[in-house]
């Protein structure tokens, strides 16, 4: 039987799992309660958050939630492991290219500190082995890596170097030096063409010079060559053709699901699935295929509500922006206890959200997808395009998160507040959310609460 | 015209042959004053600010780090009209980054000809060649020559940059018993680039310099730095240095994180000493420098 759509805590979750599984609920092999995932792996942070009641959240939940599972899993079957570093979406599509190969981001243990709320050390430990708290919490993978706890050691380590942020080329660097040899890759800062000079088109309704693209796509040939050695098998460009096709049937649903949740009147889904969901376009959970099932389930899920009139939230919510990711998804729970919808979002990645042009040699197409990153160019080009979405999707307030520590943050927050208050004409907020907010909630609850009611005055005006 | 150039990675030859005079932009006038956002490096956020004093010259910002790409960023969107965003590669490997860095190069030739500069004959350069290989012969002699005293435990000084303002560093240094054999920051040692060697017949000029850059540059921001490892590894050694006083500019992620591995690779304790304003650059805890000199005898 449906449910009427809405957040239930843990506790709830795992009873309603109980019930759909007696009712024969048919979940897939990594499915099951929630709870087991506090239990085994320490994911105390579930405890505290509020997820949304579909089966479909309950089946994005457990993918995500079980991907150190899957790779040791893949590696006990003989399949060669990759840890893709700080491209986001890049390096995974050519990975999945290849037979008997995942990819995945050691960066994703950001979060670790977050889900296992602190009780995993990683972040002392970081400080320990070189990186403190003025860095990123990225700074957990360091110690990820060196407890080998949270996941398998790669078979191979690609970075990206360059137009990153300080705090991850520090970090990266860093693991290097402890004995994990990286294969570094350059992106060059993305730059306006300039008059008369040969440029392409990027994803996005970008545009870079030709050179640039040039010089990744380059690049990325040695990356091919490395990973087709992994499992001595060439990275054609048939096969990659394939891969980015696959790729884009991930992106596509990611996309649909987008459209549909933040065009509708009332959100059908909450901010934290959407954050959630939004990742697997970028690493596909360590299982392309099945994060395409996941999404797609969302999908039907968000669609069947909003053609029933169903939102998960207050449907006169004010309609909100987020900007990039949380270090406690809990922030995201916030969001809706304080009267917002999720409406649009640039969680660092869009790039990873549109389609790789197919109709490009593959490792062009690709060259120009990576050179589309938002962190890769001025904050000009990633304000543009926020501005864009935040007008198609009739956005009436603005959060721009800020990662502790993290350098861009320091340069970009307050420009894009300012920026895009200004443009949009509506109240922007800047916040900052550690690993565990827990102590900063009121604070926090106070900033989102402040600008809604700006946001409702001018509703009412 | 004056070209204020903020990273030592930038040909200057190439700017005077175009008729301008490079300036290195730790020498500019800087305003110490006002507040930088939490986690803003305050060399970046001084540069950032340079076009407010210095409105008419050119400023070469480069993309060596986050915080510097952004600076020419909130160049740009305040309004300063001057700026040119170097991109200079973080790997140095490969054939790619080359190219990457020599286009990088011909397009600086661009900017100094929309700044009215001119574009130089090959005669024009080699003479600018010539005379800044003279200057850095010069600094290198006196380098070699080193301090005349002997006196105080020698210490290495390693990292960014180091303003005319915050040089009584030193002074610091030899009042708690140290000295500076090696220092490493910028515009130090590090930033003189060896002899240039002799050009293949019929090489352009511009490309035996930009050559020369790209392959002398040791930097902290290179994936992988093992050239400033290799670079700081045979001067440590031949300078006797007893450990590393690490000058790090408060929200430097790249100089900073380097704390763990540098002390690991050369085996010598390493201080951290934050460079907190660009303008005061007192040394936020003497006793601290006094206490690590003292172990250090
Ligand atoms: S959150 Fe920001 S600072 Fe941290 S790794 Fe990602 S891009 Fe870098
Ligand atoms: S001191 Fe560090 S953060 Fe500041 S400009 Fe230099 S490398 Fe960048």
């Amino acid at each position: 039987m449906r449910e009427t759509p809405r957040q239930i805590c843990l506790e709830e979750w795992d009873q309603r799992q109980a019930t759909l599984a007696r009712q024969g609920g048919g979940e897939p092999s990594y499915g099951g309660p929630l709870g087991r995932h506090v239990e085994r792996e320490g994911n105390g942070r579930l405890r505290q958050l509020r997820f949304d009641n579909s089966t479909a959240a309950l089946r994005l939940w457990n993918f995500l939630l079980t991907e150190n599972q899957r790779l040791r899993a893949a590696r006990a079957q003989g399949e060669r492991l990759v840890g893709a570093m700080k491209d986001l979406g890049t390096v995974p599509v050519m990975a999945y290219a290849l037979p008997r190969v995942r990819a995945f981001y050691p960066d994703g243990a950001w979060w670790t500190p977050c889900l296992m709320e602190c009780t995993d050390r990683l972040l002392n430990q970081a400080e320990a082995l070189g990186a403190d708290a003025t860095t990123c919490p990225v700074r957990a993978m360091l110690a990820a890596f060196q407890n080998g706890e949270h996941f398998p050691r790669p078979d191979l380590l690609v970075c990206s170097a360059g137009a990153i942020c300080d705090d991850f080329s520090a970090i990266a660097q860093r693991l290097e030096r402890l004995g994990s040899a990286v294969l570094w890759w350059e992106m060059p800062r993305r730059r306006e063409p300039e008059t008369g000079e040969a440029s392409c088109a990027l994803p996005g309704g970008l545009r870079a010079p030709a050179d640039q693209v040039e010089c990744v796509r380059d690049e990325l040939r040695r990356v091919a060559i490395a990973l087709g050695r992994l499992v001595a098998t060439e990275l054609t460009a048939e096969r990659l053709r394939d891969g980015i096709q696959s790729a884009n049937a991930v992106r596509r649903e990611l996309q649909a699901l987008r459209e549909t949740v933040y065009a509708a009147a009332g959100a059908p889904l909450p901010a934290l699935e959407m954050l959630i969901a939004e990742m697997l376009a970028v690493h596909f959970c360590s299982d392309r295929d099945e994060s395409r099932v996941v999404l797609g389930g969302l999908v039907q899920e968000a669609t069947r509500r909003v053609a029933a009139r169903q939102s998960v939230v207050d449907e006169t919510g004010i309609r909100v922006y987020w900007v990039n990711p949380v270090a406690d998804l809990r922030a995201m729970n916030l969001l809706e206890t304080c009267g917002g919808q999720l409406c649009g979002s640039d969680f660092m990645f869009t790039h990873a959200l549109d389609l790789i042009p197919e109709d490009l040699p593959p490792l062009e197409a690709l060259a120009r997808t990576a050179l589309a990153d938002p962190m890769v160019g001025p904050v000009q080009d990633r304000a543009r395009r926020i501005v864009q979405e935040c007008r198609r999707y009739r956005v009436e307030a603005v959060v721009v998160s800020r990662i502790p520590g993290a350098s861009h943050c320091a340069w970009e927050g307050a420009y894009l507040r300012e920026h895009l208050a200004a443009e949009l004409g509506v109240p922007a907020v800047e916040i900052e959310v550690p690993p565990v907010c827990d102590a900063l909630l009121p604070a926090l609850r106070t900033r989102l609460q402040a600008v809604l009611e700006i946001a409702q005055s001018r509703r009412r005006a | 015209m004056e070209v204020l150039v903020t990273s030592p990675w930038v040909p200057r030859e190439w700017i005077r042959a175009h008729g301008l005079e490079p300036r290195g932009a730790w020498f500019a006038q800087l305003d110490p004053s006002g507040a930088l956002p939490e986690g803003v490096c305050a060399f970046a956020g001084a540069m950032a600010r340079l076009h407010q004093a210095q409105p008419h010259a050119g400023i070469v910002f480069t993309t060596a780090c986050d915080q510097m790409r952004r600076a020419a960023d909130a160049t740009a969107s305040s309004g300063g009209k001057h700026a040119f965003l170097f991109s200079l590669p973080a790997t140095w490997q490969t054939s790619a980054a080359r190219k990457l860095y020599h286009a990088e190069v011909a397009r600086l030739g661009k900017y100094l000809e929309s700044l009215g500069g001119h574009t130089p004959g090959e005669e024009e350069l080699m003479r600018e060649i010539r005379r800044s290989e003279a200057q850095r012969a010069h600094r290198r002699r006196i380098l070699e020559a080193g301090s005349s005293s002997d006196r105080g435990v020698p210490l290495a000084l390693v990292g960014g940059p180091l303003l005319p303002s915050q040089w009584s560093l030193f002074d610091a240094v030899e009042a708690a018993g140290g000295r500076v054999v090696l220092n490493a920051t910028e515009p130090g040692e590090r930033s003189v680039l060896p002899p240039l060697p002799p050009m293949a017949p019929g090489q352009e000029a511009v490309i035996a310099l930009a050559d020369h850059y790209f392959d002398h540059a040791v930097d902290v921001f290179h994936r992988p730095n093992t050239r400033l490892y290799a670079w700081l590894g045979e001067r440590l050694q031949a300078r006797g240095a007893r450990g590393i006083l690490l000058w790090a500019h408060l929200a430097c992620d790249l100089w900073r994180v380097e704390a763990a591995s540098l002390r690991e690779a050369f085996d010598l304790p390493v201080l951290v000493l934050e460079a907190h304003r660009v303008g005061t650059g007192g040394l936020r805890d003497r006793q601290r420098l006094g206490a690590f000199i003292e172990s250090r005898r």
